[in-house]
């Protein structure tokens, strides 16, 4: 651990911009859970921009635990170098996820309750379960890292996150993909969509956070070849919903959501931060395009009310809890590299 | 024992009296109808037609919402069969409404009728909504009704979904449900669907019916029977000398 850290450490643009996005998102946090209601919802249209975050988050969290493990279990010493800086970006995503989820729920104490009241039936608790574990096993793993034990749980507790990431990504697909009233939710794709972009945007992410030569490399490689698979999924997608003749589906997928993993594919190795970047808007996109998608044909009587299908912009309050949890990530990750690492970045 | 309805579509004449009932027992917020409708016009003039369908929560035995509820605070109760929903174990996550394929979950975004907590009068002399509020003693609103208070909370707390209970506080009273008494037509029947013998049972053996997508395979409570047909304006839904009421 590192105590050697001063106040000029935190005059710098990059913790400005972080101190910007908590107060903003965080004020705008606490409006909405204890003064009024200002995200654009209805009854028909509830899981908007400020749900996107937490999955968003959550899954590029598990994709960077995803590929931890892999390189603590394949033994590959470009990934395990960095096993602390890894843990800290996971921890640090995951709980700025869980931020962004608090406001949508209304309190953070609705967050421990789903644990204290289980229903085995649904995905929700599945999906809260599997993250909870998740952040313990995160944690006791950055604990045993700090005070140097490194031994025989090293593999069981690489194998166990491996398991419990892979899973939680795969229930957040069937959160969405056992809804069986809405046809752009409903099936097993989700689920494939939500497991390979969680490894595409967690690699991303440790390209972009992580400017080391192997590192970059070796996630870098990850992250081209999840991508080229990510693209092949959405060809997929694109080409069935052309031809579907399903009622009430009206299609989240677009040829044009391909391009960004496509110039990642090419062009990562010229400017790898740069298109490690675009890749995790590319992600951000797809996850945003099938959660609203999902919701905007009115089912029942709610087409009396609101329109046969909706429309949705994200406005300004729930753009606002996007740079929350983004702030909330970010401002985990600085802490944890000022504060838990031997080689301390420099300050930016 | 399960509770169902059967609403009979030749009867049915689209007063919503339905409508209002439900929401001066159950003190609905501004924007929610726990009982509602869905109209569908179709055809080519002249040969145009309307259809209004009567809906509620369809307190599914196969129920998605209970299904996808992380709380089980959306639960099955196993002696009525209906769908019922618990406030204070609710955590907001609208799982429900995303996973119900019929619309009738409403979500409490902030506290309901917060319009009845304000002090400014519209003119001077006038009470202002809070003092009107303080006046009738109701909680929440002036309509607010006490009964509903039995069973769910009269004013359903900010952050919880709230939907029709098929007016379970009348149902342990032995009444039937405000929207079934309220209808001038006696479209809605309202009685133990899972025994044969029961009226509502009877309705559907005789006329056949169905629920709003049945091939979702909810299995709705609320069956609908006899389409509207014109020609069949005289026709009774039962034979002579059977009872009307639920």
């Amino acid at each position: 651990m590192n105590f050697n850290v001063s106040r000029k450490d935190f005059l710098t643009p990059t913790w400005f911009l972080i101190a910007a996005g908590l107060v903003a998102g965080g004020a705008m946090g606490l409006y909405e859970m204890f003064l009024g209601h200002v995200f654009a919802t209805n009854s028909a249209l509830v899981w908007t921009l400020p749900l996107v975050t937490y999955i968003f988050l959550a899954l590029m969290s598990t994709g960077v635990s995803l590929i931890l493990a892999y390189g603590l279990i394949m033994k590959d010493e470009a990934i395990t170098r960095h096993t602390r800086a890894l843990l800290i970006m996971a921890i640090g995503m995951l709980l700025g996820g869980f931020t962004a989820l608090a406001t949508e729920l209304g309190s953070l104490l609705n967050m421990v309750w789903i644990l204290l009241s289980p229903n085995p039936s649904s995905p929700i608790w599945w999906m809260g379960t599997l993250y909870s574990i998740e952040l313990v096993l995160l944690a006791v793993k950055l604990v045993l890292d700090l005070k140097g034990r490194h031994g025989v749980f090293d593999l069981p507790l690489a194998w166990g996150t491996l398991l419990i990431a892979a899973a939680a990504a795969i229930t957040i697909g069937a959160v969405f993909g056992t809804v069986i009233g809405r046809p752009d939710y409903q099936g097993a794709f989700l689920s494939v969509i939500t497991l390979v972009s969680a490894l595409v945007s967690g690699a991303a992410a440790i390209v972009l956070l992580r400017p080391q030569s192997t590192l970059t490399d070796t996630a870098g490689r990850i992250f081209r070849q999840t991508a080229l698979l990510f693209a092949g999924l959405l060809l997929v997608r694109v080409a069935y919903e052309a031809h579907s003749t399903v009622v009430g589906m009206l299609g989240w997928a677009s040829i044009w959501m391909l391009v960004p993993f496509i110039l990642a594919l090419v062009l990562l190795q010229y400017a790898p931060r740069i298109f490690a970047f675009i890749g995790i808007l590319g992600v951000l996109w797809v996850q945003y395009s099938f959660i609203i998608t999902g919701q905007l044909v009115s089912l029942g009587q709610t087409a009396h009310w609101y329109g046969a299908v909706q429309s949705y912009q994200p406005n300004i309050p729930e753009a606002l809890i996007l740079v929350l949890g983004i702030a909330v990530a970010a401002a985990l990750i600085k802490l944890g590299g000022q504060f838990l690492m031997d080689e301390r970045p420099p300050a930016t | 024992m399960g509770y169902g309805m059967v609403i009979d579509q030749q009867l049915c004449v689209g007063c919503a009296a339905c409508t209002i009932a439900c929401k001066i027992e159950n003190n609905t917020p501004v924007g929610f109808n726990w009982c509602d409708k869905i109209t569908r016009t179709s055809g080519k003039f002249p040969a145009v037609r309307y259809e209004y369908i009567s809906t509620m929560c369809n307190h599914c035995d196969n129920a998605p919402c209970v299904a996808a509820c992380p709380t089980q605070a959306m639960y099955k109760d196993r002696q009525t069969g209906l769908t019922l929903h618990d406030t204070n174990k609710c955590i907001g996550c609208k799982a429900c409404i995303v996973s119900c394929p019929y619309g009738v979950i409403s979500f409490n975004w902030e506290r309901p009728h917060q319009h009845w907590a304000q002090r400014d009068r519209l003119a001077e002399g006038c009470f202002s909504p809070r003092e009107m509020l303080e006046e009738s003693g109701g909680e929440g609103s002036p309509h607010g009704n006490p009964e509903r208070g039995t069973t769910y909370p009269v004013v359903r707390p900010a952050g919880s979904v709230e939907k029709c209970t098929f007016c379970d506080h009348r149902l342990v009273k032995g009444l039937a449900p405000a929207c079934v008494d309220a209808c001038p037509s006696g479209a809605r029947q309202f009685g133990d669907i899972d025994d044969p013998n029961s009226e509502v049972s009877k309705l559907v053996a005789r006329h056949g019916g169905k629920g709003l997508r049945e091939e979702l395979g909810t299995r709705p409570r609320v069956i609908y029977i006899r389409d509207y047909k014109p020609q069949r304006r005289f026709e009774p839904a039962r034979p002579a000398g059977e009872n009307q009421g639920a």
